[in-house]
């Protein structure tokens, strides 16, 4: 049961953001574009 | 055996904040200023016998400052005079109300009441949430040495009230404000102060959601100019031994090993240091003054990854009649859509916004002495970014335009026959303030600010990829303002009494 479930877990939460993603407003997605491409940038910054 | 103990690149708030800090601790400290006026964005420069401001046209939040004078063995009173503005802004909507917001909360309600009845209840929440914490913030955040996840976490520790807060920094600008208020005129009324922060609603951090509440705690007008604030710290600095030297630009750090132990100045001569400060663009700092060849590889990626904050156009005007205004500021607004909009499909889009005018200031209604008798002075800007190369032409062609524009606007909202009576006025471009300032891009308040670039995200205030570097000012720390750049002087001021003390 609970190996199922790991396996359903990351396929669930994919389609919660994909669902979610779908359902926010424009100026919504555009914010969470920035932070998505700032996200990568991030363990550079902290040391700098 | 060095020149001095600490030499600061920059007479900027920040970097004259740790200077007179470092300088009261006995450290024997030299400013160096390219410019010849100190105070950077938060300066006044004169013509014809008006006194402009350069940039900042107010300070509000002023416990940074309090705290500053008090570290200084003093108080504000003592090295200049703040004069309290009230209201706070006169309004201009877009749907044409006009009406001013007071400082005192009580009759803002009533204010309230009058224009957007639905919203009173957040209007009240919005004062419950955002006073108590301002109130409990403001020390420990503002002050605090935040470099590092363990500083963040110490701070947390030592402050547990302040945890609740936190979800705060990760929410928008809009998210905030939205959760208090319905009607569009109030949202018009928090949201512009996005911009205060450099970032459209959407993208800004929802700390600076509660500035509109913030703004209540008072605002103030230096007498003399905003550059009685920088020539305050400067004289409390200067009791204590502190040099300044104006006209004098900085090239390079002196490097030796990965540690720096100097400057070399534009005409050639250099001067050692113990340690230097650099009140400059975080990224003029590592990538001109240090160079990348003095840096790994990870320092370069780093601070590459950082863009400039926004350019906006200034407008310095001199008129021999009083204007139609009710307050210091009076903001011409727009919806928080259109707010939004400008950012994504002007600014982004190399085009220039069709408005030159959304913040008036009206220094000399606070302070007469800065005109010739009977004469009025006017600072005006677009409170939104306009792109500093705008789309197939450029700043210097278009600066007839943009005056022409902007006559035209304040003929709108302000002074009806403004043509017969300005006495002089000038267009500041990103371009003209680029060249003023040496600031890339012409950004006004060092990098952009959002959650992945403040405290932590931020350039450290104690460089980690250059020993006996340091940085100040709105590039570090919590970003560009007067009260967060001299929020951040004192913080690197701690590193540094701390490191050398
Ligand atoms: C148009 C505008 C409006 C603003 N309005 C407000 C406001 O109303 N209220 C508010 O709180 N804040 C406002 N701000 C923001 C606030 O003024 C700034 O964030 C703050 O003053 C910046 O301080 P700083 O320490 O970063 O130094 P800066 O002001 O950036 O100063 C840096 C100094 O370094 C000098 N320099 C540069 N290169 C060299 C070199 N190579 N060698 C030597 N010296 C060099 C520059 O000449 C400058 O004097 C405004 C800013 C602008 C531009």
């Amino acid at each position: 049961m609970i190996k199922n479930l790991k396996k359903v877990l990351p396929v669930l939460v994919l389609v919660g953001m994909v669902a979610a993603w779908f359902q926010a407003s424009e100026s919504t997605r555009r914010y969470l574009k920035h932070i998505g491409k700032q996200v990568p940038y991030l363990p550079y910054r902290y040391f700098i | 055996m060095s020149d001095y103990d600490v030499i600061v690149v920059g007479a900027g708030l920040g970097g004259l904040t740790t200077a007179a800090l470092a300088a009261k601790s006995g450290m024997k400290t030299l400013v160096l200023e390219q410019s010849d006026i100190i105070g950077g964005c938060c300066s006044t420069f004169e013509v014809d016998g008006y006194k402009f401001d350069v940039g900042a046209s107010i300070v509000e939040v002023i416990q940074p400052l309090e705290r500053l004078f008090e570290m200084l063995g003093g108080k504000i009173s003592d090295y200049l005079e703040l004069i309290p503005c009230d209201p706070i802004y006169s309004f201009i909507t877009d749907d044409g109300q006009r009406f001013s917001i007071p400082t005192d909360i009580d009759e803002t309600t009533e204010l309230v009441k009058r224009i957007a009845p639905e919203d009173v209840e957040g209007w009240h929440r919005f004062c419950d949430k955002g006073l108590s914490m301002i109130e409990e913030m403001m020390d420990a955040v503002m002050l605090s040495p935040m470099n590092t996840f363990s500083e963040a976490m110490q701070l947390g520790m030592k402050n547990p009230q302040i945890l609740k807060f936190a979800p705060t920094f990760a929410r928008t600008h809009q998210g905030v404000i939205r959760s208090f208020y319905k009607n569009p005129v109030m949202l018009q009324s928090a949201a512009f102060q996005s911009y205060f922060a450099g970032a459209p609603p959407e993208l800004g951090s929802g700390v600076f959601g509660y500035i509109a509440l913030s703004e209540h705690l008072g605002i103030y007008y230096p007498r003399g100019g905003m550059i009685g604030i920088p020539n305050g710290i400067a004289k409390a600095g200067m009791d204590y031994g502190l040099e300044i030297k104006v006209n004098q630009k900085v090239e390079k750090l002196l490097m030796e090993n990965g540690t720096a132990f100097g400057v070399k100045l534009e005409n050639g001569s250099e001067i050692t240091a113990k340690l230097v400060v650099s009140n400059l663009n975080a990224q003029v700092t590592y990538l001109k003054l240090v160079g990348p060849h003095n840096l790994p590889g990870w320092a370069v990626k780093a601070i590459a990854s950082y863009s400039n904050s926004m350019p906006c156009p200034m407008i310095y005007v001199g008129l021999d009649k009083k204007p139609d205004l009710e307050a210091h500021h009076t903001i011409v607004t727009s919806s928080l859509e259109s707010m939004n909009d400008v950012w994504n499909n002007f600014y982004k889009m190399g085009i220039i916004p069709e408005t030159a005018m959304s913040l008036v200031c009206w220094p000399t209604e606070a302070d007469p002495s800065l005109a010739p008798e009977g004469r009025h002075i006017l600072n005006f800007l677009c409170n939104a970014p306009a792109p500093y190369a705008p789309k197939g032409d450029n700043w210097d062609r278009l600066k007839g335009w943009y005056k022409d524009a902007a006559i035209k606007e304040l003929e709108t909202y302000v002074l009806p026959d403004a043509r017969d009576h300005i006495e002089y006025i000038q267009v500041s471009t990103p371009l003209d303030f680029e060249r003023r300032l040496l600031h890339p891009e012409g950004g006004i308040y060092g990098l952009f600010s959002d959650m992945t670039t403040l405290a932590m995200f931020r350039p450290r205030s104690r460089s980690k990829a250059v020993k006996n570097l340091y940085l100040t000012g709105s590039s570090t720390h919590l970003g560009g303002g007067v009260p967060t750049t001299v929020a951040s002087g004192i913080v690197t001021a701690k590193y540094i009494l701390k490191d050398f003390g």
